[in-house]
């Protein structure tokens, strides 16, 4: 077993899923999406992409992009959602609608980067 | 085209991928510290000035990490911090401080990395190079042939690329007073990737110049590059017959052995002075004057050589039946039937044997220029009336061969750098020269002697340059050409000005369409449509021929004028 491999699925995992559950609840309403869940999904997605540079290979390629595509869907919600919480001083319902919608992108690329990943698991021959 | 882009971009890959994997610890770190920090920042209760429990948002807490990570430290914000709040942040300076300054210091570590810097270097270079639009031709090594022969090029306007494996000479190289800015490549010239990132395979490539001081990258040089670009011009300097037989056996445009062609120098200086000199002129944009030698008809020369030079000299003078005496260290291979004496040359005795006192001439070949120099200074203490021929090898000795006051210096890189140039700048020039080494010498005399009549007491820089009479170059000649007593070569060479007086210029070469050579034709002789000529005067007389053959108006009053005063 490759330790460098269990974090890699471990990071790219717990991308997609932090995503989803920040993601799930009604979109425009801001109590069913937790600030904490948010900053852990950027955080993660973060690492999953450092973690995913250096793999040379056309997959690992395709991996690191569909990870800047999620790093960049969720820096623009937080952007968003810190100029709607400490510049105009409240973060309206249409406010979260949009930021959950950019978290709900970045999930997309989340699930392809699993996908991706599964895929290449299920080819490998033991 | 295809492939030359893929490569490129697969190297310019290669340094992204050297940067990249080792910075993902510390970016990791930097990563997860801050995350730790602000997570901690916006959980721990703070206190307003009034007494009332507050929490930092998590832009307050971005904001508080990164000022504290790179050690700009604004204060605290937005209101005194709390002893927990302090506590929380003293773990917060020391680890992100220190993880920043981990992330920094890495890549500053990549991007200073030798390995990387010369990679980077190369690729740049290869980028410069694809992004020219002038042709250009390779040059593979730096020595005293290459370093002379890109800068004769340059005279001429012609660009080229060097690709140098040393790193030092590469440097020296690159600050080459030139006209342009010199891409060098510092690689492995006998590696095929090093010769298409150099351009070998680009439209604009005319040719490569295998230089480098081995025989045996040349020859992998001249291979591969008639595998990869099988249009390009390859010339390749060769120092064994048997090197030079495998490169021409595959069809490398031009093979240059410094020894042969150093031979056939010393050979013509002493047979044929004046070919020399002419030779020289046109050959060596340093030399704009004919400078003629007066070596006595015969008499003996002492010739201090080893190795393949003095078999080469051997030959060469046995041939042209000029009398010699070998001083040479080892046995020569011919040695049985010619006049030999066993020694360097730097001994009086050695010299007094090779019978200096009743010579006419000394030429000091050995591979050492302390020798060389000795050998003359020995040799002219013997005998003031003496010819002395200097070999100089290194580049570095140079000030003390031009200050010697030798009659000529003979330098390897020179005369190869020459022999190239008269192929590359004008294929009329090296035409010409075939034709110069079969030219009786008082042909050669008559040729000098025309256009010292036209330069009459001046003695201006010499330069040569060609014409071709086409629509391009001279439409103002092209109308009168079918015309009844049809424009002669004579009416190229006077001035369009007032009176049509002479111009000091004389024509050393027509080529007729068909190919036919006329070598120093004569003023009368009828031109043709797309001849092309090869003329030699003045510098500067071209603008004035250009000028001339591009308006009709000017070329119909210089041909009116001749019929007048023939009439």
């Amino acid at each position: 077993m490759n330790t460098q491999r269990v974090w890699f699925a471990f990071f790219t995992v717990l991308a997609l899923t932090l995503n989803f559950g920040f993601f799930v609840g009604e979109i425009d309403n801001p109590d069913h999406h937790n600030l904490y869940e948010f900053f852990f999904a950027l955080i993660v997605s973060l690492i999953a992409t450092i973690l995913k540079i250096g793999d040379r290979s056309h997959l690992g390629a395709v991996l690191l992009a569909t990870s800047l595509v999620a790093d960049l869907q969720l820096i623009a919600a937080a952007v968003i959602w810190g100029y709607g919480s400490q510049v105009t001083g409240d973060v309206s319902g249409s406010v979260m609608a949009s930021i959950v919608s950019l978290a709900g992108g970045a999930m997309l690329a989340n699930v392809t980067s699993v996908i991706l990943l599964i895929s290449e698991t299920i080819q490998l021959k033991r | 085209m295809e492939s030359t882009h893929r490569t490129r971009s697969r190297i310019r890959g290669a340094a992204m991928w050297l940067l990249l994997p080792r910075l993902k610890t510390p970016l990791i770190a930097l990563i997860i510290t801050y995350s730790v920090s602000i997570l901690g920042l916006v959980l721990i209760p703070g206190q307003e000035p009034g007494g009332g429990v507050y929490y930092l948002s998590f832009l307050d807490a971005f904001f508080v990490v990164s000022y504290t990570a790179t050690t700009i430290g604004f204060g605290e914000i937005p209101h005194p911090f709390t002893a927990l709040q302090k506590m929380w942040m003293l773990f917060v300076m020391y680890s992100t401080v220190i993880a920043w300054l981990y992330a920094i210091g890495s890549v500053l570590s990549v991007i200073s990395d030798p390995g990387f810097r010369r990679l980077r270097a190369y690729q740049r270079t290869v980028g410069r190079i694809q992004a020219h639009k002038q042709p250009f031709w390779i040059v593979c090594g730096y020595g005293g042939a290459g370093n002379q022969v890109i800068r004769f090029m340059d005279q001429s306007g012609i660009r080229s690329v060097m690709i140098e494996s040393n790193q030092t000479r590469a440097d020296t190289a690159k600050l080459s007073d030139m006209t342009y800015d010199l891409d060098v490549l510092v690689g492995d010239a006998s590696e095929p990737q090093t010769l298409v990132d150099a351009g070998v395979q680009s439209a604009l490539c005319r040719g490569v110049l295998a230089l480098t001081d081995h025989n045996q990258t040349n020859l992998t040089i001249a291979t591969n590059t008639r595998i990869l670009a099988p249009r390009v011009l390859v010339h390749a300097r060769s120092e064994s017959d048997a090197n030079t037989r495998n490169l021409r056996s595959f069809n490398t445009d031009v093979v240059i052995d410094p020894a042969r062609v150093a031979a056939r120098s010393l050979t013509q200086l002493i047979r044929k002075p004046r070919a020399f000199a002419l030779y020289h002129e046109l050959v060596d944009p340093d030399f704009n004057q004919i400078e003629i030698l007066n070596v006595p008809d015969f008499g003996h020369w002492v010739v201090c050589a080893e190795d393949r030079l003095a078999d080469n000299i051997t030959e060469a003078f046995l041939r042209a039946e000029i009398p010699f005496c070998l001083v040479s260290p080892e046995v020569s291979t011919i040695a049985d039937s010619i006049a030999w004496v066993q020694g360097l040359g730097t001994e009086a005795n050695t010299l007094r044997q090779a019978r200096i006192t009743e010579a006419v001439g000394i030429i000091a070949g050995t591979s050492d220029d302390g020798d060389n120099l000795s050998i003359l200074l020995t040799a002219q203490t013997e005998n003031e009336r003496l010819i002395t021929v200097a070999r100089r090898n290194k580049p570095t000795s140079e000030p003390v061969f031009r200050q010697g006051n030798f009659h000529y210096v003979l330098r390897e890189g020179r005369i190869i750098a020459q022999e190239m140039y008269a192929r590359i700048t004008t294929p009329l020039l090296h035409q010409f020269i075939g034709q110069l080494e079969v030219m009786p010498e008082a042909l050669v005399q008559g040729i000098i002697e025309k256009l010292n009549q036209r330069l009459g007491n001046q003695s201006p820089d010499l330069a040569h340059f060609d014409i071709s009479l086409d629509a391009e170059d001279a439409p103002g000649v092209l109308p009168f050409l079918k015309t009844a007593s049809g424009p002669e070569v004579s009416d190229l060479l006077v001035d369009p000005g007032a009176n049509h007086p002479n111009m000091p210029l004389i024509c050393l070469l027509l080529v007729r369409f068909n190919g036919d050579l006329v070598p120093f034709p004569g003023e009368g002789l009828l031109l043709e449509e797309n001849d092309r000529m090869l003329l030699w005067g003045a510098a500067g007389s071209h603008h004035r021929l250009h000028l001339l053959i591009r308006r009709a108006d000017l070329f119909e009053s210089v041909l009116s004028s001749r019929r007048k005063t023939a009439g």
